[in-house]
Parts: structure tokens; C-alpha cells; sequence
């Protein structure tokens, strides 16, 4: 993808974002200026952006945004509820739009549509006036009134040139161009411009008014107008004049004024050349054979007519050819060819004789013949006359908007304007893979530094010299301060503020919140609070998750809330804070809170719990059963939370990136989500434990506690074994047998058992190992191919002395 | 000089800029016989279009770009 491209979309999805938080912060201060100016200026830029790309469907709605905003910001329209919910859809539509800019480079067809609609629906929120002082030729899309069009004074040549274009299926625009009379002082060359349109078939330079003699002349007050003629798209020739489009005016010229300008201008043969305009818009818009036949029909009735007049012009002689093209044309589309020879003749003798009739008669006899020809064609459904109906009314669907909707946008304008470019950057733009690799090197260097102690003790033992010894230690502590510094400035450069999962969430909520009829108060604290750049970002669905449940089974409704004495208004807290080395974020909602009671029955009833846990478990683990899978509380499945999932999968998410998640709860009177996030997740603590010779790594996370018991303090019941600790029976297992190594574990000189208290989800398991090593912060690195199988394993670290080390996943394995 | 003036022929040579505009009004106010010599021009700003329009001189060779032509033979032929 081009470079330039690629940063527009990233550049476009900050830039929607922003938008949308812009939006939100206005529905808390409506009139505040800045605000409005700065979400003016997001879009405009964006539209500006958008413009270097020729992608008219985004640049239409875009273009629609910044109007409208620009009525806000003058104070012209007050900004309302709807104006917000229009503006936000746009921006899910541009960034739809951009999604598959993303995924394809282009726009589809198929989004002309949904823009002009999502165009219109912004513009209709403007006051009418305005809409009717920007746009003044609006009415004149396809049925233009004739007298704008000056055609008779086009040149013969060039007149009957852009009538065959028209019947090869080409359009006519007539564009006049009317520069300002200051347009010199802005750098316009007009003239240049003219003679560069795209697929120019003539044009002139005129003056509306006698331009005033020498003496009084103004060189640099531009008089001049430009007519001219072009079998470009409305498209090109929009983006051509997309520096002046106030400036132009566009009418796409229908064929029947060219096939005959005077007769239709000066003679006012309004009926005829309503007959042709309404053919042509018929054809345009027929669907089925029924209408195609109704248009031929309408067409063979208007040459008739046309045929009928007994005038006789100067220009009689280019009307009957004008009518003969069209007999031939339809014929030709009619699959007959033979007839078009027959055609001739007639015409020439039509000619020569100066007379209409035997044309007229011609037609007369063979219309049955014409009409039959096209039903036959239509009917055995071929190619040839399919293929140009199809295009045709492809054409319409997606071409001109405007022809389907008078009341769409004016063209596309491009205001691109240099002052857009952005000051000079004070933060790059680097791509996370690069940032990944500094970490993966960092972690390396870490690694080959610890082996600078083991090198220093076998200077001394192994070799016997004490000062080499400790001169390598004293380069080591250098080594490692660096490194350590280094390190955490890395980190430093994967650290994001939560902001930026946090800054959906107005949105979010008050999209919700609106759906269910609920008012909620969003409150987020502590946006500025850091963590590593994979934790934030997995962080984000978990939290919709919560949100959108604290909303839908949280947050009570008005009523219910005004029965129960608490204020109208909910408030959903989202609230981020650091502690110690780990990211504490709690979702607090003042809602109904949740019934204990109530999620120990349905956990029962799910088969969750048996019944003697029912029994024994408290209030504080009951809620907390709301992260188990397959339970739901909520009465009624709604299309946003309910259906069994969801909170667990919060609980998975977070566990996943070494978190853990806790509710509490006061019925009545709210929940209290909090997840609990390690800062980083480059460097994880790690316990380092001996079994059978082997070590093995335990993160700390896990640990509970390291304690030695007594063997003659172990239970056995039946196969298992258990120990009273704490006042707790907590049940006992060999590592050594989890792991399928055949030893027993070790006792020590007292005879007692070193037991290690893992926590494994919500049970505390003592495992019998043979002894604890220190605690260790060190980089895991997964499993990759064929040992990612591996599931009692998480991954595994390098020690200092080059040694292998495994982490054991705690929860797989007990 | 995009426009050599001749004693009485101003010959208008390649591109003929919008500075241009204000001397060639100076000189055709003071000749208002002068003819203009287009042949070698390949494009004149608006500017001068606008001055040759409102002192229609005669024009002595038409420019030889077929285009330019077809813009400036209209708009400059003597009106009929």
C-alpha cells in the first residue's frame, strides 16, 4: 500500500476517534467554542485528508460533517441529540469506509448509497436557506431548464460530434464556468483550466456583459465566462474544477437538445421535448420488459410526432437525420440489421424531396415491426440488449447521485487547503514489530549478563584468580545498571495510558444506555495511568464486556431507581489506578447490585455447584460465581449481555494476560468489578522450585505461600492427601506425580516436606516439591511449534548460567 | 519577451504570462491599429485573452496549437 495511503488511515482512525470524543464532550458542555472548533477542525482536516485520494463517497459525507459542523460553529444550528447521533454515524460509516480502503485500496460501488444517504440525512439537519444559498443550480440536475443552455450556439460540427457521443452511450455535461472577477490575484489561470478539462469536445471564452472599452478596462478583473462541452464523468469534471466548484455549474445534456436545439428552443416544443425528456428518464429508470417497451413506445410516438411538424426550418434537413438516427438506433438495439438499410433509402428520398412524409409513413408501417423486434430480443433475454440496460441502470445506481436525489450534496469539492499540514511532529510513528524486537534484544542482553556472576565465581573457583574475579564483577554492575535502564526505557516506550481503551467508552455507554432507556453518568478516573501496550489493548473487550453488563443488569432504570430512592441519573465509575507493580481498573456501578441468593440457585440449578457448596460457600464467593461459565442472571436475554457468556470470558481474557478479577457487591447499592493487571508483561516473577534434581519456574502470581510440614501432619484420604494449615484443609499433590516423574518428593533433615500453596483459579492447592529457590524476574518466552502442546508448561525462560528453564502453568496442572 | 511589440505587430511568443496583460492593454490602447501575431503562442493567460477580447485586434496568424485556436478564433474573430 502506498505510504501515503497507509498513514492517512491511521491517521483517519485517530482522527475518528477524536471525533467521537469531541461529540461526547459536547453533550456535556453544548456551547463549549473550543470544543466545536476543534471537532470542526478534526473533520475538516479529515475531508481535507481524504481529498488527496479519490475517494468521493468518503469526501461526500465527510464534506457534509464539516458543513453542518461549520452552522454549529457560527452559531447558525444549535447542536442537538440527533445532530450528535447523525455525526456519529457518519463517522462509523467513514470508518467502515476506511476499513475497506484498508482491506482493498478502494471504495466499493456499493457505497455510493449509504453516503449520499448518510450526506443527505447530514444536510438535512442544516436550515433550508442555507442549503439553497450554497447551492444554486441545485434543480438543475438531469431536467434542466432549456433556456440555460445556450446550444445554439454550439458550431454544427461539434453539435452533431456530441449527439453520436450520446448515442454511443456516452453523457454530455455542459459546464459553465464563471471565474470571480479576482480570481488573477488567487494565481487562476481559467483559460488554463478549461483547455485542461478531461475529454473536452469544444468550448468558448464569451463575456456575459460587452466588455468595457480599453481606457476603462480592468487587466486584473477577470469578465470572462467558459462554455463548454465534455463526455466526462460528472466525477472527472468535479474533481477537475475542484478548486472553484462555486464557480460552476454542471448539467448533464440530454440527446434530444442536441438532436435539435432550435426547433426546441425557439419554437417552444415544450410537449416534444418533455416527451423525449420523460423517454429518456423512463429508459433510465425502467426496470423490466414491461417498461423498457413502454419507453421504445414513448420514443417511436415522439419521432412521429417530430415528423408530424410542418414547418419547414433551415435546419429541416439536420431534424430528419436527427430522427433517422434514432429509428436506426433503436432498430440496431432491436437486433434487426436489414431494416436500418431500408431506413436509408427512405431518408435519402426524404431528402431529396424535401418532405417527411414517406419517413413518417415509414414509420408508421414498421413500428408494429420494431416493437416486435425488441419484445423478441427482450424476451430470449440476449446479451446485446441486456448488457447496455444493465450498464444503464448500473449507471444510475451509482453514478449520479444527484439524478436520484436533487436534494444530494452539490458535487464533490475538495478543499484542500495548505494550511492543513500539520506542525512538525514531536512523536514518531514507530511500528510495534521494531519496538518488540528492542524488547526480544533487551531480553537477550539481560540474559547474557547474568552469565557474567557464574564467569566471575569460576575465575575464582575453577581457576584461582581472585582479582580477574573481581574486576569481571565490578564490569557486571556496570553491565547491569545500563541494562536495567535500558530495559525500562523500553518498557517506557510500550507503556499506554489506559485512555486509550477508556476513551470508547463514553460512546459506548451512551449508545447503551440510550437503548435501554437508562440515564447513566459516565465518570472515568485516573485516564493517565500506564501500562505495557499488549496488556492495555487486551484489556479493552473484557471491559466492554463488564460495562455493558453494569448497564444492562446493573444500572436500574429511572422509575425503578426514583421508586427506590437513589437519583434519576446512574453513575458508572470506570477508575484506573497503579499499585505496586500492577494496573488496579474497578467498574463501580450504583446499581441494584447482585443477589447472592439469587447466583446461588441458578449456579445450583446450572449444576454449577453442588449442594454442599451451596451451603458453605459465602456471599463474597457467590457473586464472584458470576465469572463461572454458563451463568446468567439477567431475567430477560437482551441482544447486548445475557446470554451465559460474557463474563467468564472477562474472567479468561484477563487471566490470559496474568490478571485477576474480583466482585463485590452490596445489594441494592451497587458492584464493584476490580481487575488487577501486572504493569508489564515483558518480565514476569518467578519462583524457582527443585523436584528430582530438576528446577522449574512457579510464577508469583501464583504463589501463595512457601511453607514446610511435618510429614507426620499429613492426612491421607484414600488417594489424596491433605494438611491442615491455617485452620484449612487444604489438599496436597507431588509435583513429582503431576509431572509423571517417578520419584517421591524429598524430606528434609527435620522430616518435613517443603509445600508450595499455589493459587489455581479459586482453590488453594499445597504441591510437594523438594525445595525453594530464590525468586527470579525474567522474560518468558512461549512455547513455539510442535511444544506449544505442551499445556502443563506456559513457556520457558533463559537463566543466567545459559541453563533452560520451564514455567509450569499452575492452573493446567493442578 | 513572451510579446515582442513590432512597430505595429505584437508578436505573442510560447506562454504568455498573467504579468503580460497590463503592457499589451498599454500598447493597444496607443495603436488601435495593431495587429497580433498568435502563430507562435501556445498558451496565453486569461488576462491577455481578456484585454485581445475587449480590443478585438486584428489578428494576423492564428496560433499553430490547434487547441489554443479553437478557443481564441471564436472568441477574437471581428463580430459579424
Amino acid at each position: 500500500m502506498n505510504p501515503l495511503l497507509d498513514q492517512f488511515l491511521s491517521e483517519s482512525r485517530e482522527f475518528s476517534q477524536g471525533i467521537a470524543a469531541k461529540l461526547m464532550q459536547l453533550e456535556d458542555a453544548p456551547s463549549d467554542q473550543e470544543v466545536i472548533n476543534e471537532l470542526f477542525r478534526l473533520v475538516h482536516t479529515l475531508k481535507g485528508n481524504s481529498g488527496l485520494f479519490s475517494f468521493p463517497d468518503l469526501t461526500r459525507v465527510l464534506h457534509a460533517g464539516e458543513d453542518l459542523l461549520g452552522l454549529v460553529r457560527n452559531g447558525q444550528i444549535a447542536y442537538s441529540r440527533q445532530l450528535a447521533d447523525r455525526l456519529l454515524e457518519a463517522i462509523d460509516l467513514v470508518m467502515a469506509m476506511c476499513a475497506e480502503i484498508e482491506a482493498t485500496e478502494q471504495i466499493g460501488g456499493s457505497w455510493s448509497q449509504e453516503a449520499v444517504r448518510m450526506a443527505d440525512s447530514l444536510r438535512a439537519l442544516m436550515p433550508a436557506v442555507e442549503a439553497e444559498e450554497k447551492t444554486p443550480f441545485r434543480a438543475t440536475a438531469s431536467a434542466a431548464p432549456i433556456q440555460l443552455l445556450p446550444l445554439a450556439g454550439i458550431p454544427e460540427a461539434v453539435r452533431l460530434e456530441a449527439l453520436s457521443r450520446c448515442h454511443e452511450g456516452e453523457t454530455v455535461h455542459w459546464v459553465c464556468y464563471a471565474p470571480t472577477p479576482d480570481c488573477f490575484f488567487q494565481g487562476d489561470d481559467p483559460l488554463y483550466s478549461v483547455r485542461q478539462t478531461p475529454r473536452l469536445l469544444w468550448g468558448r471564452a464569451t463575456s456575459d456583459r460587452t466588455l468595457p472599452s480599453l481606457a476603462e478596462l480592468d487587466t486584473y478583473h477577470c469578465l470572462l465566462e467558459f462554455h463548454l462541452l465534455s463526455t466526462a464523468s460528472r466525477e472527472e469534471l468535479a474533481e477537475h474544477f475542484r478548486y472553484v466548484p462555486d464557480q460552476v455549474r454542471m448539467v448533464q445534456v440530454d440527446p434530444c437538445w442536441l438532436a435539435d436545439p432550435e426547433a426546441v428552443l425557439k419554437q417552444g416544443e415544450a410537449a416534444n421535448a418533455e416527451a423525449a425528456v420523460r423517454t429518456a428518464q423512463t429508459a433510465e429508470s425502467a426496470q423490466g420488459v414491461e417498461a423498457r417497451m413502454a419507453a421504445l413506445d414513448a420514443i417511436l410516438t415522439a419521432q412521429f410526432e417530430i415528423l408530424q411538424l410542418e414547418d419547414r426550418p433551415v435546419w429541416f434537413r439536420g431534424r430528419l437525420e436527427a430522427v433517422a438516427a434514432v429509428l436506426r438506433n433503436v432498430t440496431r438495439a432491436g437486433g434487426d440489421r436489414g431494416t436500418a438499410n431500408e431506413l436509408d433509402a427512405v431518408l435519402a428520398e426524404c431528402l431529396e424531396t424535401g418532405q417527411p412524409t414517406l419517413l413518417r409513413l415509414w414509420l408508421e408501417a414498421s413500428r408494429e415491426k420494431l416493437i416486435a423486434g425488441h419484445a423478441a430480443q427482450l424476451s430470449d433475454s440476449s446479451m446485446p440488449v441486456a448488457e447496455p440496460m444493465q450498464r444503464q441502470e448500473e449507471a444510475k445506481a451509482c453514478l449520479d447521485p444527484r439524478v436520484a436525489n436533487p436534494s444530494a450534496d452539490d458535487g464533490i469539492r475538495f478543499g484542500r487547503r495548505s494550511d492543513d499540514v500539520p506542525g512538525p511532529q514531536r512523536s514518531l510513528k514507530v511500528d510495534q514489530a521494531k519496538i518488540d524486537r528492542l524488547m526480544n534484544l533487551i531480553g537477550e542482553l539481560v540474559v547474557s549478563k547474568n552469565a557474567l556472576p557464574y564467569l566471575a565465581q569460576r575465575a575464582e573457583s575453577q581457576f584461582g584468580v581472585r582479582e580477574l574475579s573481581r574486576e569481571i564483577k565490578g564490569e557486571y554492575s556496570t553491565i547491569n545498571r545500563i541494562a536495567d535502564e535500558m530495559q525500562d526505557a523500553i518498557m517506557q516506550v510500550r507503556m499506554m495510558a489506559v485512555s486509550f481503551v477508556f476513551q470508547r467508552f463514553p460512546r459506548v455507554v451512551r449508545d447503551i444506555s440510550r437503548k435501554l432507556g437508562k440515564e447513566v453518568q459516565l465518570v472515568l478516573e485516573g485516564e493517565q495511568t500506564e501500562a505495557d501496550k499488549n496488556i492495555i489493548e487486551s484489556l479493552a473487550d473484557p471491559l466492554i464486556h463488564i460495562v455493558r453488563n453494569s448497564l444492562d443488569h446493573g444500572l436500574e432504570t429511572p422509575d425503578v431507581r426514583r421508586a427506590s430512592g437513589k437519583p434519576e441519573t446512574g453513575t458508572l465509575t470506570i477508575r484506573a489506578s497503579q499499585q505496586a507493580d500492577r494496573v488496579v481498573i474497578e467498574i463501580v456501578d450504583d446499581g441494584k447490585g447482585i443477589d447472592p441468593a439469587v447466583i446461588k440457585r441458578k449456579a445450583y440449578q446450572k449444576g454449577l455447584i453442588d449442594e454442599a457448596a451451596l451451603e458453605r460457600i459465602d456471599d463474597r464467593e457467590a457473586v464472584n460465581l458470576i465469572f463461572a461459565a454458563g451463568l446468567s442472571t439477567a431475567e430477560v436475554i437482551s441482544d447486548l449481555s445475557g446470554r451465559g457468556v460474557g463474563m467468564d470470558v472477562v474472567r479468561s481474557a484477563v487471566e490470559k494476560i496474568n490478571g485477576t478479577v474480583v466482585v463485590e457487591s452490596r445489594l441494592g447499592q451497587g458492584t464493584t468489578i476490580r481487575i488487577s493487571l501486572p504493569l508489564s508483561m515483558a518480565v514476569t516473577q518467578v519462583m524457582i522450585i527443585e523436584s528430582d534434581g530438576q528446577l522449574f519456574g512457579v510464577p508469583m502470581d501464583n504463589v501463595v505461600e512457601t511453607v514446610r510440614v511435618p510429614r507426620r501432619s499429613l492426612h491421607h484420604i484414600k488417594q489424596s492427601m491433605t494438611a491442615v494449615l491455617r485452620g484449612r484443609t487444604v489438599p496436597l499433590k507431588a509435583l513429582n506425580t503431576l509431572l509423571g516423574i517417578p520419584a517421591n518428593p524429598k524430606l528434609n533433615s527435620d522430616d518435613e516436606l517443603a509445600v508450595l500453596l499455589v493459587q489455581a483459579g479459586p482453590d488453594v492447592v499445597g504441591l510437594l516439591v523438594d525445595g525453594f529457590r530464590e525468586t527470579v524476574g525474567l522474560i518468558q518466552k512461549p512455547f513455539g511449534g510442535i511444544l506449544s502442546g505442551l499445556s502443563a508448561f506456559s513457556g520457558s525462560a533463559l537463566m543466567g548460567d545459559g541453563s533452560v528453564l520451564m514455567i509450569l502453568n499452575i492452573r493446567e496442572l493442578v | 519577451m513572451p510579446i515582442e511589440f513590432k512597430r505595429n505587430r505584437a508578436i505573442f511568443h510560447d506562454v504568455v504570462a498573467v504579468e503580460e496583460a497590463e503592457g499589451l492593454l498599454e500598447w493597444l490602447q496607443s495603436k488601435p491599429a495593431a495587429k497580433v501575431d498568435l502563430a507562435r503562442c501556445r498558451h496565453l493567460h486569461t488576462a491577455n485573452l481578456q484585454v485581445l477580447m475587449a480590443s478585438r485586434p486584428a489578428v494576423s496568424a492564428w496560433p499553430e496549437n490547434p487547441a489554443l485556436r479553437g478557443w481564441l478564433e471564436p472568441a477574437l474573430k471581428p463580430m459579424s
